[in-house]
């Protein structure tokens, strides 16, 4: 039977090549995953864990008390060579050529060479005081003078010029912080204050045991020392670092789950089709002496190497996408730390298998099919017989039992607010829908083609027949896009309203997009007409600034806002209550040290006189009362304030550059401060993670929708002598490969309604679930993306069609009917 | 097709007026070669109109090659099909598509109907892909002519092999073509429920005018038609009036098939 499987794989290579290309993604995809995330770890263990592996032996404290006594006891430990204490201290150093000065962390370089762990981007590492080398971050050259501000430990300040002698490459360290790193040898270190080292990294002799080492020094150390190797040391450091990046392992690979869940829906039918259309050559085999056995072998056999041999080329294109993809992070700022590439055989091995399996598994319900043929089959005249679709009784069931119970566990999730119990539910309830799909679909695509009938004539009218009279083929078909295209849905609903959420309560947080206040408590009254003309600044209010005197007879700094400009300004006022005449606002303990209570009258007194306010009292802020009354009771009330709105469009981090450089210009000891960089980063973040989701989501979308352009072309080649005889009848080519794009646009078409309707309920659940808790959830649906999806999955299947549509149309109508 | 035609006849001659179908010099060759294969080796035929004609020969005599080329399913290698005054043998992929749903109607041997639709669909099918509506009154009287009024709803599925072919015969009388064309229609069917299909097939011709033209190995079905064209190799080979099962058995001795 060996001869036989591979014939059948030569033979019908054209056909199995669909099912293949859905098993090389599939397991592309895993293998890519899994080949990142070792690349991460070791990405991460060598640079955060750098200044460790050469060590042998690490002593630190957990609680951050002095290790400065144990130094002399280590000193004498047998089989110790070399130490070098962590000494830090932080100093403020002005660079060359940058505005400001900048905050470094600075620790000292180990004396022994082994000990050396900085990679060097250029120069060399500093060899007496005076010398420092820095990180790329802090933006110095070799020979540049750093000028360093550093307070000593008894408090005294001081200022040092020290030399960059070289630039460390820090090689992606997540660990490295906001700040610019700076390294100096111990004298340095302790000039500037570096008094109690909290790490202790010792090397020993060349070839010498960690293990043994360490075991020596925790005997000389006392107890509440933690004494590790350099490697376990390393291997701590950085596991600390990555419980995100495994996080989003997990993410990714239930990404691949589901890519590979959906190659199988796509495999299985492929099979079913092709052993459906090999009936009559199946039976010939049994008449000619194969038992079923031996025929079930024969089709798992070629399931099994076409299996094997698409997983293989998952494999490698796995590898290779992992590789351009940590090529591609090594060169801009990725959040994930990636360099070079590790293939940890367990991804070569788990591709394989998966790839196999799921090539195996989804033969195995066509294989027991093709055992039942009977041998007669191949005697009888017509052609092959459809595809019957059992009654799956089974599956209604195990749907029912896994949607009602789900989608009831999502409902309480969305109202206890509770995503740890939405999440299952919406798993046992999506997998329901799965299993259902089945039942569901045919129904609706066939509504779906008594529409399409009324707007296509009849190669529509003849599509919509084609499209349900093999209900479980076109369910199989459906069921893998409709996935693809739910979980797109829901991704894309989903951030569409944690970002509406965000922004709603970061303006509520912080209603002004910039705030200009100077600590003097001063600016100049032109200020607010020279930043009103920079490019990008929509609007802006001045708010005048003067010390009132209150009831205790003290004087207190109060604001005035002029509410009729300030309110344009502003994005909410949801938490920004602002005072109307007559009214002053003052926070909590201002109002108890008063004791003054909401609603009651408050004098505030003047150069200019006095007014009776009525007082409203709210949680946190300065005296606010309005603009007029305050220029009535302070007649030369300055601008203590300025509040800007920007435009929507535009480069915000910019228009705040060219804010804070007017501003420079105008008051030197002005704070620019813009909550419009936060939301520009939260869209920053969310943006990314959406398209990061669609692209992987569109992995499935993409397997799917060869699984349309398979089935098609699979039932062209079994609607061969049909297909003919409609052309000689008088169907012309146009009209044929309209009834295969009819075909194609109706089942693609559900699949994208279906799972767009979905997608947008466990989006917009899920969303209720996970940020019910913060309270005021703003649900969006993003219409025009939703619609986009809707297109992109119809027109794609549309596409699909094509080349088995073409070959429809140039089959000769004598050809098809005398076949 | 470009091939400049043999002259068996006066070039351009418009065909006769008592001819529904007409071919001259019509070649049809398979291969190149030494391997090729002249399906047909140049025949001149004519078809009457308003007759039941039959087209026998022995097995690979090229008569099912003669029918498709006729019809204008396949193109010939050379010579000239008129099909009254147009020129098939001119027409492009399209045109011959609009004229086979709009003057030709076909009975094939099997698979004659789309499963996915009805009795009524399948037969008012060339008529919808033309844009074209059914007359009322003739379609119901070619329904109870066919006794298909009881089975209109029924899918291919649900009928018997006669009925089916009764089906594809309405289908092909509908559009009251120029021509029907029947590839071996009782080949698949019991002797009862053939003699019911040649039956339809010759009253159609007697009653109505139609013109039909029918391929057949069987010498009792070839006695239903007027006239029997006898094949082979590629070749015209005799035609027999008035035929008898008798007459053409011992006509299809004659060339040894």
């Amino acid at each position: 039977m060996r001869s036989v499987v591979l014939a059948q794989i030569r033979t019908h290579a054209a056909r199995l090549v669909a099912s293949c290309l859905a098993v090389v993604l599939a397991v592309a995809f895993v293998v890519a995953t899994l080949v990142l995330n070792q690349t991460t770890r070791d990405t991460v263990l060598t640079a955060a864990g750098a200044q460790y592996l050469g060590a042998d032996v690490v002593i630190s404290t957990e609680d951050g008390s002095s290790l400065a006594d144990d130094v002399e006891t280590l000193r004498t430990v047998e089989g110790v060579r070399a130490i070098a204490p962590e000494w830090e201290v932080a100093v403020q150093a002005v660079v060359p050529g940058r505005t400001g000065s900048q905050y470094l962390d600075v620790s000292a370089v180990a004396a022994d060479p082994t000990l050396r762990w900085q990679q060097l981007a250029d120069g060399a590492l500093p060899d007496r005081p005076g010398e420092v080398a820095v990180s790329e971050r802090v933006g110095a050259a070799v020979g540049d003078e750093l000028t360093a501000v550093s307070v000593a430990a008894d408090g005294t300040e001081s200022t040092t010029t020290v030399t960059v002698t070289g630039v460390v490459d820090l090689g992606g360290d997540p660990g490295a912080g906001l700040y610019g790193r700076a390294y100096v040898v111990p004298e340095q270190a302790q000039a500037w204050g570096a008094v109690d080292p909290t790490e202790v990294r010792v090397a020993g002799w060349p070839r010498a045991d960690e293990q043994l080492l360490a075991a020596a020094v925790r005997d000389a150390l006392d107890g509440r020392l933690t004494v590790r190797t350099g490697t376990e040391q390393a291997e701590e450091r950085a596991a600390s670092m990555l419980g995100n990046s495994f996080a989003l392992t997990a993410i990714l690979l239930v990404f691949g789950t589901v890519a590979v869940v959906v190659a199988g829906l796509v495999i299985a039918n492929t099979f079913a089709v092709l052993l459906a259309q090999r009936t009559r050559e199946l039976a010939l085999l049994r008449c000619v002496g194969a038992t079923g056995r031996q025929v079930r072998r024969s089709v798992l056999g070629e399931a099994a190497l076409t299996g094997l041999a698409a997983s293989a080329l998952g494999v490698g294109a796995g590898i290779g996408l992992a590789a351009a993809v940590s090529a591609l992070a090594e060169g801009v700022e990725s959040p994930v730390p990636l360099s070079g590439l590790a293939v940890p055989l367990l991804a070569v091995v788990a591709g394989l298998a998966v790839g196999t399996l799921t090539t195996l598994l989804a033969a195995f319900a066509p294989a027991r099919a093709a055992t039942r043929v009977a041998p007669l089959a191949a005697l009888r005249p017509t052609g092959p017989a459809p595809l019957r679709s059992r009654a799956g009784l089974l599956r209604l069931l195990l749907g029912l039992l896994l949607l009602l119970p789900g989608a009831g566990l999502l409902a309480l999730g969305v109202l206890m607010s509770d995503v740890f119990v939405a999440l299952p539910g919406g798993v046992a309830s999506f997998l329901g829908v799965v299993l259902l799909a089945q039942r569901a679909v045919p129904p609706v695509v066939r509504a779906a083609g008594g529409l399409v009938t009324r707007i296509g004539g009849v190669p529509a009218r003849l599509a919509a027949g084609n499209a349900t009279r093999n209900p479980r083929r076109t369910a199989a078909t459906a069921t893998a896009l409709l996935i693809g295209v739910t979980l797109t849905t829901a991704m894309v609903v989903g951030t569409a309203s944690t970002r509406a959420t965000a922004t709603a309560g970061l303006a509520a947080a912080y209603p002004a997009d910039v705030v200009v206040e100077s600590l003097s408590g001063e600016l100049p009254g032109t200020l607010l007409g020279r930043l009103q003309a920079v490019e990008g600044v929509a609007q802006g209010a001045a708010l005048p600034t003067a010390l009132l005197t209150g009831p205790d007879g003290q004087e207190w700094a109060a604001y005035g806002v002029d509410v009729s400009t300030a309110v344009p300004v502003l994005r909410s006022t949801a938490d920004t209550p602002l005072p109307d005449a007559g009214e002053v606002l003052l926070p909590e303990w201002m109002a108890d040290s008063w004791a003054v209570t909401d609603g009651s009258p408050l004098e505030l007194t003047g150069p200019g006189g006095g007014l009776s306010l009525r007082a409203q009292v709210i949680a946190e802020g300065p005296l606010l009362l309005t603009a007029a009354e305050l220029t009535a009771l302070v007649p030369d009330a300055t601008v203590g304030q300025l509040w800007l709105r920007l435009d929507d469009a535009g480069d915000p981090a910019a228009v705040v550059d060219a804010v804070t450089a007017t501003v420079g210009t105008a008051v030197t000891d002005a704070q620019v401060t813009g909550v419009v960089s936060l939301r520009e980063q939260m869209n920053e973040v969310l943006d990314m993670l959406l398209l990061v989701v669609t692209g992987l989501l569109g992995v499935a979308v993409v397997i799917a929708l060869i699984g349309v352009g398979n089935t098609l072309a699979l039932s062209v080649v079994e609607r061969r002598q049909e297909n003919g005889l409609l052309r000689a009848l008088g169907l012309t080519r146009r009209q044929l490969r309209g009834l295969l794009a009819w075909e194609a646009v109706l089942v693609s078409g559900v699949a994208a309604v279906l799972g767009v309707v979905l997608g947008g309920i466990y989006g917009l659940t899920g969303t209720a679930s996970a940020l019910g808790m913060t309270g005021g959830v703003v649900v969006t649906v993003p219409w025009l993306q939703v619609a986009v999806i809707v297109a992109v999955a119809t027109v794609a299947g549309l596409l699909a069609s094509v080349l088995p549509a073409r070959r429809a149309a140039r089959t000769s109508p004598v050809a098809a009917i005398a076949s | 097709m470009s091939a400049p035609v043999p002259v068996m006849t006066v070039p351009g001659e418009p065909p006769s007026a008592a001819a529904a179908v007409r071919a001259t010099g019509l070649t049809k060759t398979y291969g190149s070669g030494e391997t090729a294969v002249h399906a047909l080796a140049g025949v001149d035929v004519a078809f009457a109109r308003g007759a039941f004609t039959a087209i026998m020969g022995p097995s690979g005599s090229g008569k099912s090659t003669l029918m498709h080329c006729l019809a204008g399913l396949d193109a010939a290698t050379g010579g000239q099909v008129w099909l009254g005054d147009t020129e098939l043998t001119r027409l492009r992929d399209d045109e011959l598509t609009r004229l086979r749903r709009e003057r030709i109607g076909f009975v094939f041997q099997s698979f004659n109907l789309l499963p996915v639709l009805d009795a009524r669909e399948n037969i008012v099918l060339p008529l919808q892909l033309a844009g074209r509506r059914p007359d009322s009154a003739w379609f119901d009287a070619v329904i109870a002519r066919l006794g298909l009024r009881e089975r209109l709803r029924h899918r291919p599925s649900e009928l018997s092999g006669g009925q089916q072919q009764r089906v594809a015969v309405a289908r092909a009388l509908l559009p009251r073509p120029d021509v029907v064309f029947a590839d071996e229609p009782t080949g698949n069917l019991d002797s009862r429920a053939g003699a019911e299909v040649l039956d339809l097939l010759r009253s159609s011709v007697r009653e109505t005018g139609q013109t039909v033209v029918m391929v057949t190995h069987d010498p009792i079905a070839a006695a239903y038609a007027d006239r029997v064209v006898l094949l082979a190799d590629g070749r015209l080979a005799g035609e027999i009036e008035h035929p008898t099962a008798d007459s053409v058995v011992s006509a299809l001795r004659g060339l040894g098939a």
